[in-house]
């Protein structure tokens, strides 16, 4: 039932890794927070809420990895990474908001990565 | 669209350690509290027999990483010196405990932020506490410049 999911994971790293490239880009441009990055932020909030649809669906199947404190606070933890960031880097009318949208890019991209560690049959 | 911020200068004034880059600065420091936090409560209700030394590190760790986010997100002077105490106390303790854990891994059979120098976490808990202080540092001279 799992290995098929991988695609959700690893969709995620791609999508956090390139918005901290276009975020950071932004930042060395010295460029405000805009549109696109709001855009990019909030598809990155749909797919780690799918992405914990999908674990919550495996929870429900009965299996639970070692540590399953830990992969609820990730569940929670997760789909409240783009939310904050969006806030606090809107809060910020200078090259430096883009910068804390960078964070939350590649803190999307090693989330997944802890996940598998976490649960391994959460596939990256 | 966005457009380029009119000057890189101090034409967008920072007016307190929470923007420009104390924004980014923050952000990295909520992040760490809160993993920092979480991590010591799993690992303090779950398993505290394993490791005590470790997982009361862990819990140190993140009053540090909590008092310096609230500290740099106010930003008034008398904050600004508690965010230098707790900058210091986080320098210091990376170091300290990086060196006691790499000394006597014995202690540390379960991983702490700062074990190894904060390498589980790519050495962000090293190089936080300085971009801290030197951001710190800045806005002390300001504080001077313009008293004195």
């Amino acid at each position: 039932m799992s290995s098929v999911n991988g695609a959700v994971p690893t969709t995620i790293i791609v999508a956090g890794l390139a918005l901290a490239g276009y975020a950071l880009l932004m930042t060395a441009l010295n460029r405000r927070m805009s549109v696109i990055l709001l855009g990019a932020l909030g598809v990155l909030e749909i797919l780690l809420l799918v992405e914990v649809g999908i674990i919550v669906a495996k929870l429900a199947g009965g299996t639970h990895p070692a540590s399953l404190p830990t992969l609820i606070g990730y569940l929670i933890a997760m789909p409240l990474v783009p939310v904050a960031a969006g806030f606090w880097g809107l809060l910020e009318r200078t090259r430096w908001g883009p910068a804390v949208i960078a964070v939350a890019g590649l803190v999307a991209a090693v989330l997944m990565v802890r996940l598998h560690q976490i649960w391994p049959i959460i596939h990256v | 669209m966005s457009e380029p911020a009119a000057s890189s200068e101090p034409a967008a004034r920072a007016d307190s350690t929470r923007t420009g880059p104390g924004r980014l600065l923050v952000a990295v420091y909520g992040l760490f509290a809160l993993s920092a936090s979480a991590r010591a409560a799993v690992q303090i209700a779950t398993k505290f027999g394993h490791a005590p030394v470790a997982y009361v590190l862990s819990a140190f760790a993140a009053a540090v990483y909590i008092l310096a986010t609230v500290t740099l997100a106010v930003g008034s002077p008398v904050a600004r010196r508690i965010a230098i105490v707790s900058c210091s106390v986080e320098l210091a303790g990376v170091l300290a405990v990086g060196t006691w854990s790499l000394a006597d891994p014995a202690t540390f059979p379960d991983a702490t932020v700062w074990s190894g120098y904060g390498s589980g976490y790519g050495f962000v808990p090293l190089v936080l506490p300085v971009f801290g202080l030197l951001w710190l540092r800045r806005w002390t001279r300001r504080a001077r410049a313009s008293t004195g």
